[in-house]
């Protein structure tokens, strides 16, 4: 009877078990995640002329300067940035015709043989909120020419130093006792577009390569976040030339320097309670790469947790 | 004397046989109920934290905020079905009946109370509450309910 009683019992034990299958719940960790889509939400984003840079050498006028037999064209700039920004659109050559003859604020002048200088035309563009606009041209000569003195009578004087004279006023004067006569184009008053006020940069940090700039963000522990150094001249966005993470570092980050490419960041750990973690970015524009700007975004770091 | 007590001893077996086995049945089977129990809730708590993890990204970008994405209910749901399908056998209905007629609520902002349990949410929290049918054999050997209901529940949120 016992013998019965326990067979049945452990019969009964065995035929009423559950299996204990364990789900290992790391097995859909190779699944490949959604792709970021990146936002385009940034209304001020235009597309930059190419060749574009910041000016910071300022058309003043044109300087004729004679030396013994040579005769020079060149230009004269004076060192300073109007906030203005410009791009070379025609190099010429000497005789060369350009499509911009005639277009340029201070003409194209000519050599004694009546041939067109050499130089280089250049495009203006002033920023505005719509973007870059073009406002004027100005061409630049470079230029020379030699001429025999086959007609002087009498001993030729002794050769007099170089003497240029530049006219503010953008025209140009032949030093005295030259033979080259005045250019052929009339002098005029200089026009390159001027903005009285430099425009204001600033620098911040977005999540999207045109997402807006943001003073904090909050991102999951263990989570890759694109961080993306963005700069603004008057609120329009100009392209980063080099960034560099100055701050405390995260975790795992992409690289500590860079130039259009984002820093990707991990934090693992997480802050002690009450403390909020920084990122502080050095970073230079295209438009004045030698103007420093700082860029910082507070970061709070969050875990999904379970709620009791 | 001898075989009075041997007697005793064999009515003694055969009273008490049938409440050692109705007794042990039970053990067995409310210990099965449990182990399922603990596996329904970690199923919940997995696809809660997954459905935390799943963030609008287009929210972060305009706010740097952190804010659950539309779908994360469903995110919830299909991760219920998925963890909850290895409890299979002994469940009375399949996972995906289950998880589809589970109670899964999203509170995208913060602070924000949850109607059913009036609990407060300080952070965008993922609620789930499942009523999870388990086959218990043992109970209906009892002359018991042959199916068990489990009610469990779980909430995550980013902290």
């Amino acid at each position: 009877m016992k013998q019965r009683a326990a067979m049945l019992a452990t019969a009964f034990t065995l035929f009423s078990s559950v299996s204990a299958d364990a789900r290992d719940p790391f097995s859909d960790e190779s699944r490949s995640l959604p792709p970021i889509v990146e936002q385009s939400d940034d209304a001020v984003a235009f597309v930059v002329p190419a060749g574009l840079y910041y000016v910071t050498d300022t058309y003043v006028g044109n300087v004729v300067a004679t030396s013994g037999a040579t005769t020079t064209y060149s230009t004269t700039t004076v060192r300073e940035s109007t906030g203005t920004y410009a791009r070379v659109i025609d190099a010429v050559d000497t005789g060369s015709s350009s499509a911009f003859d005639g277009a340029s604020f201070n003409g194209r002048g000519a050599l004694t043989d009546g041939r067109a200088l050499a130089g280089t035309y250049y495009e203006n563009f002033v920023l505005t909120t719509n973007g870059y606009v073009p406002v004027s041209i100005v061409f630049f000569q470079d230029d020379s020419e030699s001429r025999r003195r086959a007609s002087a009578p009498s001993p030729s004087p002794a050769p007099s130093a170089p003497v240029a004279t530049s006219v503010p006023g953008g025209g140009a004067l032949a030093s005295r006792g030259a033979v080259t006569p005045a250019p052929s184009f009339k002098p005029t008053t200089p026009t390159t577009p001027i903005v009285p006020v430099a425009p204001k940069l600033r620098a911040g940090v977005a999540l999207a390569p045109h997402g807006a700039t943001l003073d904090s963000a909050e991102v999951l522990r263990g989570r890759l976040v694109h961080f993306w150094p963005r700069a603004f001249a008057n609120d329009v966005a100009v392209p980063i030339r080099s960034w560099r993470l100055v701050s405390v570092q995260p975790d795992r980050i992409s690289a500590n320097s860079g130039n259009n490419e984002p820093l990707a960041a991990q934090w693992i750990q997480m802050p002690a309670s009450g403390v909020r973690w920084s990122l502080r970015f050095e970073i230079f524009t295209e438009l004045a790469p030698r103007e420093r700007l700082e860029a910082e975004i507070s970061i709070t770091v969050r875990s999904p947790a379970l709620i009791d | 004397m001898m075989r009075d007590e041997g007697g005793t001893a064999a009515v003694t077996t055969l009273v008490m046989l049938p409440l050692l086995l109705i007794v042990l049945v039970g053990v067995l089977e409310l210990g099965a109920l449990r182990a399922v129990a603990y596996r329904a809730t970690a199923a919940a708590d997995l696809a809660t934290i997954v459905a935390v993890g799943d963030q609008d990204q287009a929210e972060l970008v305009r706010t740097g905020m952190l804010r659950l994405a539309p779908d994360a209910a469903d995110t919830a749901r299909e991760y219920f079905a998925r963890n909850l399908s290895a409890s299979t056998p002994v469940l009375a209905a399949s996972a995906e009946t289950i998880a589809a007629s589970a109670d899964v609520a999203t509170f995208p902002t913060a602070p924000s109370f949850d109607p059913r349990t009036g609990a407060r949410y300080d952070r965008p929290t993922v609620r789930l509450i499942a009523a999870v049918p388990v086959r218990t054999p043992g109970f209906a050997a009892l002359l018991l309910p042959g199916v068990t209901t489990l009610t469990i529940r779980s909430a995550s949120s980013p902290r």
